[in-house]
């Protein structure tokens, strides 16, 4: 197997045996599925020079052999989508797709496909980290010797998504296309141990609606500000708009106060107003739980005109466990499931055949409460009044759980301490 | 915007004030340093005190590195190190942090020894120390760590203790103002010793590690420079001002009343706590060894934590308190091995237990004078800090904090080697 570790440091001599310099790095241009080694980087007596690589002739055991002699050589010419190996990929953390987290590169393998040296894959063992420091041959007879096989640790370099962020932009936003494929969870684990430039350069390559759901999916609210915070202010509020009210509410609460107010005129009106209500309420009670997306439909309308409304709402599915029915001042009458909506007669008025005694909690009522009513009645969702009766909003029971268990029982993430 | 103000408003105020240099500046007062300022104020009354003036204009530029790092790049330490100068360089710089963590680990299970033998008795220690390594081991697993941290930083307000037993005890102020300032020196070994361990205990390679991680987790931005400078600084300024009374509370009363305290000596703990006499009469022990175990406590259940982080931070290992064995071997076989080995170290019958809470302060101290020069190739490379790289005026200071721990270093190594020199 080739590694890079093998050029590196590796003596080089022009066509008459001449000493030209040391390897300093190779460069790949970033093509699909393997980049392509095109130059090396040579450091010569005096200064750092790089070469096309179509000036190797050959190279074993830490010598290069060059095809000219050092006076004809010309200088590699920089391409955009070209990186340098060691400079920006190795000791550098990437994203393993498969494995779906963050490693870091010990070593990057090497192969000779036609004519031409492609990367071809990510060491991320031990076995990498020992040749790196001259250890592997050793290493590997202590194994030899105590009968222990020590295998490599390599993936693929299709598997793997480079998260290196101080080169241009451009490069990333291709880059990182492989992981906006993955379920936002994931994409949160994998967020939540890059540093905050990684973690933008992520988002970048992240449609609103994706973003929403993963900046949703990270549980610690100051990552998630700290998020936000580096984003310019437009793309800030297009991916809160995709949220939910209340997990914005939540979020702004932890921002500073200018820079949430910035957030909160950038985003459409309806939207912030629904989380300027939410952010009125305490946070340890049901209004500071509750979002505002629910379903109500009016009392009067008949089944099949609250099959219409429900269309035309388009409501997201976390909020449609219960239809609400209220009346002209959105005072709480009752409740129908789906199911209920479904079977009855076209024609047939909601208020007929809805469940009048519909559990709800005031909007002061803390998590215990929330929590019990939910419980008791095996509610997904309970809707949360105000003094008159009036509905403000629905707390999930997935909210409510998140709140009354301790936050470590959950076998949920956990963020790293240090 | 007032509806912004309701909610968590209040929680942040406090989250802030308690930022990562408090806490670091906190948690520095550990075994090691209560047990190296202890021994200065009663070997040589005031004479070190204007050291803590050197060490903390030392300390300042370390941890403004630091901090700056971890706020504009987001990462840790180990982290910059793995990325900046490859696997070599990072593994010596892994050895070095291991070796000098491991030996204040074995202080800090020494402290809480040598506390509960002041309590219970001497032989209380192999109840008490094997008891601290599974608190500290089952705490930090369970993963109420923040939690822990905190009242454990809340409880060093003992050290308030000193203040009032400093002032109590009535010590010439103008005596000790004169040699806050005033620089005392004594060519002897002993003196030299108890020097580079005060200088050791106050400026350690793991609180650069730790603060930069603290600060890197806090998602601090750019933005948030002047705060992070701010309570770098006022950590410090924390850290000398208890520094500063446990000196002269041991000045004002063992040094003054002549007692001779021989670190190697078992009983040298309780010949400190004589400094909280004149707040605590009769009960000064107790409340010296209370003080000890927290301390101990607090350093024993963070420091193994961040050194197995950093490691297995800069060679990529599975990491994470809640992995379990076979997600993050390399994770739990360091942080095991750490507490064990400190645990077992510090149970070893008959060890001498203020030695070896003294111990690692010179450990650390010689330590320095490798890692600055480190810290400062990254706080000056423009493509890790951008425009946020050091100052002239930074880098003059951290060349010349060098230039003093070299010497201090190369004064010790003389000290040891050839004694003869310093009669």
């Amino acid at each position: 197997m080739i590694f890079l570790s093998d050029f590196l440091n590796a003596e080089v001599v022009d066509l008459r045996q001449h000493r030209v310099g040391r390897v300093r790095d190779l460069v790949v241009l970033m093509t699909d599925p393997f980049p392509k080694v095109t130059g090396v980087v040579l450091k010569g007596n005096r200064h750092i020079r790089s070469v096309d690589w179509s000036v190797v002739r050959s190279w074993d055991n830490k010598e290069l052999s060059l095809k000219v002699d050092e006076a004809k050589l010309q200088p590699h010419v920089r391409l955009e989508s070209e990186l340098w190996l060691s400079r920006q990929v190795l000791d550098k953390q990437i994203v393993d797709m498969d494995g779906r987290r963050v490693v870091r590169v010990n070593d990057l393998q090497l192969s000779q496909v036609e004519g031409s040296l492609l990367l071809v894959g990510v060491d991320i063992g031990a076995r990498g980290l020992a040749r790196r420091v001259g250890l592997e041959g050793p290493g590997r007879r202590v194994a030899v010797g105590l009968g222990l096989d020590w295998p490599q640790k390599l993936i693929s370099w299709e598997a793997v998504d480079p998260v290196k962020s101080d080169e241009s932009s451009v490069k990333l936003r291709i880059a990182h296309t492989k992981l906006a494929k993955l379920h936002p969870a994931d994409i949160a684990d994998i967020v939540n141990e890059l540093s905050p430039e990684d973690r933008n350069a992520v988002f970048a390559a992240l449609d609103d609606e994706k973003a929403a759901d993963t900046l949703e999916e990270i549980d610690e609210p100051q990552m998630q500000a700290s998020i936000l915070e580096r984003l310019d202010v437009e793309r800030a509020s297009d991916i809160l708009e995709a949220m939910s009210p209340d997990e914005v509410a939540d979020l702004l609460a932890d921002m500073p106060r200018e820079r949430a107010q910035q957030l909160l005129q950038k985003m459409e009106e309806d939207e912030a107003e629904d989380v300027e209500e939410l952010l009125a309420y305490r946070e340890d009670t049901a209004g500071g739980l509750m979002t505002t997306q629910y379903v109500a439909v009016r009392h009067t309308l008949t089944a099949a005109e609250a099959i219409d409304r429900l269309r035309e709402l388009e409501p997201d599915a976390e909020s449609v466990y219960y239809v609400y029915v209220v009346d002209e001042e959105e005072h709480l009458l009752g409740v129908l499931s789906l199911r209920d909506l479904i079977v009855a007669k076209p024609s047939q008025p909601i208020r007929d055949f809805m469940i009048k005694n519909v559990m709800s909690v005031r909007v002061d009522a803390g998590p215990r409460e929330v929590a019990e009513v939910t419980a008791k009645y095996n509610l997904l969702a309970v809707p949360v009044v105000d003094e008159h009766n009036r509905i403000q909003g629905i707390v999930t029971v997935d909210d409510v759980m998140d709140r009354v268990l301790p936050p470590r029982g959950g076998g949920g993430r956990r963020r790293r301490i240090f | 915007m007032s509806l912004l103000r309701s909610r968590r408003a209040r929680l942040l105020v406090l989250l802030s004030v308690v930022g990562p240099g408090i806490i670091t500046g906190n948690v520095d007062n550990d075994a090691t340093g209560l047990t190296g300022y202890a021994l200065a104020g009663s070997q040589f009354g005031y004479d070190l005190l204007w050291v803590l003036i050197v060490t903390a204009v030392c300390l300042a530029p370390i941890q403004e590195m630091v901090a700056r790092m971890g706020t504009v790049t987001g990462k840790g330490l180990s982290d910059l190190i793995r990325e900046r100068f490859g696997v070599a360089p990072t593994l010596w710089v892994m050895i070095f942090l291991f070796i000098a963590n491991a030996a204040t680990t074995v202080a800090e299970f020494a402290g809480v020894g040598g506390g509960a033998g002041l309590l219970f008795g001497p032989p209380a220690r192999y109840i008490a120390i094997p008891l601290a390594a599974l608190l500290v081991w089952f705490l930090v697993l369970r993963g109420s760590f923040r939690v822990v941290e905190r009242v454990l930083l809340l409880l060093t307000l003992i050290f308030v203790g000193y203040i009032v037993s400093a002032i109590l005890a009535h010590p010439p102020w103008g005596e000790v103002l004169r040699h806050a300032v005033v620089p005392t020196f004594h060519w002897t070994p002993p003196f030299i010793l108890i020097f580079i361990s005060v200088v050791g205990t106050t400026i350690t390679p793991w609180m650069a590690f730790f603060q930069q991680s603290n600060v890197a987790d806090k998602g601090l931005s750019p933005g948030d420079l002047k705060f992070e400078r701010v309570d770098t600084f006022a950590g410090i300024v924390m850290l000398n001002i208890v520094a500063f009374f446990i000196i002269v509370a041991t000045g004002a009363t063992v040094f003054a009343h002549h007692v001779v305290v021989d670190p190697a000596d078992p009983s040298a703990f309780s010949k400190i706590a004589l400094a909280l006499k004149p707040l605590a009469g009769q009960y000064a022990e107790q409340l010296f060894a209370i003080g000890l175990i927290n301390a101990s406590l607090m350093a024993a259940s963070v420091l193994p934590l961040s050194t197995t982080y950093a490691i297995t931070e800069a060679f990529g290992f599975e990491r994470g308190i809640d992995k379990s064995f076979r997600e993050a071997p390399a994770f739990l076989t360091i942080y095991t091995t750490l507490i064990v080995l400190g645990a077992g170290v510090a149970m070893f019958p008959g060890a001498p237990l203020a030695l070896i809470t003294n111990l690692p302060n010179i450990v650390n101290g010689m330590m320095l004078p490798l890692l600055l020069p480190i810290l400062m190739m990254l706080a000056n490379d423009k493509r890790i800090m951008g425009r946020y790289i050091n100052g002239r005026f930074g880098n003059i200071i951290s060349g010349a904090v060098f230039l003093f721990l070299s010497a201090v270093t190369v004064a010790f190594l003389l000290s040891f080697f050839l004694p003869g020199l310093f009669r």
